[in-house]
């Protein structure tokens, strides 16, 4: 049983405004935005540490196809975070219909972009790249960051593609609503910003 | 709309900066802080326009920016490390 003080509290704060001004489920998915940021930054920050201590770090991608590959996965990844804001303001404007049609062309886009990477680490491996394996002779460090860093994010992009059919499946029978779309929005912005850094530093430095 | 594809466009412009820089002869010191200060500028408009930031109350947004920048500053200690060991390589026969 609920002890009449404690009862009221709960009460109490059940009814106070958010002091953020925003709703639990937005203050929700920025905590695991941070959270995130965090362990990317921590990946991020190793591959630079072992890259800068390395002089002799391998160089595995060329400008064709690898890096041309790259830029058009960062096209990709980019233009699915404007259809996902178009997803998001067409609900917000109550056209459940586009909005069903933006968040189609986002899990398409991710897809897509998914499918590039795929291929892309299919023919690493093919020529012998492992975790812990470098078949050029150098540190076996290039892959282990490589496929750390790249795979972490591709398995963002993976859970971001189920996790956008899940919500616009709901949104279709009106389980869920823009809220939900603007929620799941944010983390599709994130997995987006997460390659702005990772474009750069893993695959265009590999030019110097 | 039209402000997002704006940003878009912005955001594509950014990426055909960083592949320019990165196929010019400049130094590599300066290859790397050019790419950082512009995937910065990236992810500021991403959280600003794309993420809504700039629509959200202050205390919110210092809130989650303070969170990451301690977090980034926190780490940054390991460059000293990194260039110890890369000079230590360097002058071993």
């Amino acid at each position: 049983m609920v002890e009449p003080a404690v009862a009221a509290v709960g009460a109490h704060a059940a009814g106070e405004p958010s002091p953020f001004g925003v709703s639990s489920r937005k203050l929700g998915i920025w905590m695991f935005i941070v959270a995130d940021a965090a362990t990317f930054a921590a990946l991020l920050f190793a591959y630079g540490y072992v890259r800068v201590a390395n002089p002799d770090w391998t160089r595995p991608f060329a400008f064709w196809p690898s890096i041309a590959n790259a830029i058009v996965m960062t096209v990709i990844l980019l233009t699915s975070s404007l259809t996902m804001i178009g997803a998001v303001l067409s609900a917000q404007a109550g056209r459940s219909r586009d909005a069903l049609r933006w968040l189609v062309a986002t899990m398409g886009l991710g897809t897509l972009f998914a499918a590039l990477h795929l291929r892309e680490w299919i023919s690493m491996i093919g020529d012998g790249w492992r975790l812990f394996r470098n078949p050029l002779g150098g540190t076996p460090l290039v892959g282990a960051t490589f496929f750390g860093v790249t795979g972490l994010h591709l398995l963002h992009v993976v859970s971001g593609v189920v996790v956008i059919g899940f919500i616009a499946f709901g949104y279709r029978r009106a389980r869920f609503h823009a809220g939900h779309l603007e929620t799941v929005g944010l983390y599709w912005h994130f997995v987006d910003l997460v390659w702005m850094f990772v474009f750069p530093l893993i695959y265009l430095l590999n030019l110097r | 709309m039209k402000r997002y594809v704006v940003i878009w466009l912005g955001l594509l412009a950014i990426v055909a900066l960083e592949v320019m820089l990165a196929l010019l002869r400049v130094p590599t010191g300066l290859l790397v802080s050019g790419l950082l200060i512009l995937a910065l500028i990236e992810a500021t408009l991403g959280l600003l326009y794309f993420m809504h930031l700039r629509y959200e109350r202050r205390v919110f947004v210092w809130s989650i920016i303070l969170a990451v920048v301690i977090t980034v500053v926190l780490m940054d200690h390991i460059w000293f490390d990194a260039v110890r060991l890369l000079h230590q390589r360097l002058t071993t026969p």
